[in-house]
């Protein structure tokens, strides 16, 4: 347990600067320490209720998470977790780590395109979008700067949004790095708001998937408890410096995380068959 | 840098949510914390068990939390400080949509009231019926 909370306080830092949420690096690496695959997620789901909020929290009183985006967002993710986590308590175990891996995968194909710096606000804001009024800004500490933007494509971004929360619920993970792409490529917001919105989404999403592990029979608390604890913690001093790192760092960061989760779960997967 | 003005033009919804999360996390971490460090006095370890007790059971949350937590307190266990810090963190999200709901019913935001009832009912019906 004690190695559990101290690898998680790792885990929580890394997983919020990285927007990935933490679960969706501890889970592998439990898997790979044996704990079983369906458990592990099911106690991933409650740690990133806390890792998400003890983030979202900095997040949201500095201004750069947009909140009215989260909530329209959080309609498409709950339903989603819900249907993906009622899948994952009844399939083989085996099908999980192949998800798994081809989830990250999907991520890490999409960023390595948008490694540039700097944003620039779509030109035009489709009627459903500018009816929600999805728009706002944020000071961005690396630059010095106010950086304002609006969304485009919301209903796009919705269907989006349940996807990842499929994914979620199922991989018992915040699919954050999908959710991020989601907000960058298609409602065409900056990297620092897409991250941010994306870890406060992540609570409510992973609340929707607890919901359907709780009583499964899946949760063991002397897991949870030291998982909860410690990504927190990481979370909360990841929550303290992101904004002072540069997009670009971020996204490096993103990579180099992704890949080696990637080649983990693939590993297990195949020496599972 | 003052952020009046900054992020999604909810400034005092922001505010509410940002401390509503925060102590719900901060309440729940400090439980579990004390669940573990009694776990380690109880059992002289920390390995985690495998005990089908440690598995939590139920059906309806918030029956669970009705019927079951008052009857913890009597014990003051470990799984006690856990199980009170798991529902802490399973309701501070709950409780940020409920709050969502009443600041925009109070602000008349009614796209706004709509989109976190419809948040606040599916969550409701899959905590109750799970």
């Amino acid at each position: 347990m004690i190695t559990l909370l101290l690898m998680s306080v790792a885990v929580g830092l890394l997983g919020s600067l990285t927007g990935l949420g933490g679960a969706s690096i501890l889970t592998p690496i439990l898997v790979f320490l044996g704990t079983p695959i369906k458990i592990a997620v099911a106690c991933g789901m409650v740690a990133i209720i806390a890792t998400s909020s003890g983030s979202a929290s900095s997040f949201v009183r500095e201004r750069i998470a947009n909140i009215k985006l989260a909530m329209y967002l959080e309609m498409f993710t709950i339903v989603g977790a819900i249907v993906g986590a009622t899948i994952t308590v009844i399939i083989a175990p085996v099908f999980l780590y192949f998800l798994f891996a081809g989830f990250l995968l999907t991520s890490f194909v999409n960023v390595r395109s948008s490694l540039k710096e700097g944003y620039s606000p779509p030109e035009t804001q489709d009627r459903f979008s500018k009816w929600l009024g999805i728009d706002g800004s944020y000071y961005d500490e690396s630059t010095k700067q106010v950086v304002k933007y609006k969304a485009t494509n919301s209903l796009l971004g919705g269907l989006g949004m349940f996807v990842a929360g499929i994914a979620a619920g199922m991989l018992g993970i915040g699919a954050g790095a999908f959710k991020v792409i989601v907000h960058e490529k298609v409602l065409k917001l900056p990297a620092k708001v897409s991250s941010t919105t994306s870890t406060f989404i992540i609570g409510m999403t992973a609340l929707a998937g607890v919901s359907v592990y709780l009583f499964s029979g899946l949760l063991n608390v002397t897991l949870m408890a030291p998982m909860a604890v410690g990504v927190t913690i990481g979370a909360l001093i990841g929550g303290r410096v992101l904004n002072k790192i540069r997009d670009r760092s971020l996204k490096i960061l993103f990579l180099v995380v992704v890949t080696l989760l990637i080649i983990q779960m693939l590993f297990k997967g195949v020496t599972t068959l | 840098m003052s952020s009046e003005g900054l992020g999604s033009g909810e400034s005092t919804l922001e505010t509410i949510i940002s401390y509503i999360l925060i102590i719900g996390v901060v309440v729940s971490v400090v439980l579990e914390a004390i669940g573990i460090t009694l776990y380690y006095q109880a059992y002289g370890n920390v390995q985690i068990s495998q005990n089908k007790a440690v598995f939590i059971s139920g059906k309806d949350f918030f029956a669970f939390i009705i019927t079951q937590v008052p009857h913890m307190f009597g014990s003051m266990s470990a799984l006690t400080f856990i199980t009170l810090g798991l529902v802490i963190l399973i309701l501070t999200p709950y409780v940020r949509a409920i709050t969502s709901a009443l600041y925009f019913g109070w602000e008349k935001h009614y796209k706004y009231v709509l989109i976190t009832l419809f948040v606040l009912v599916v969550l409701t019906a899959s905590l109750a019926l799970h």
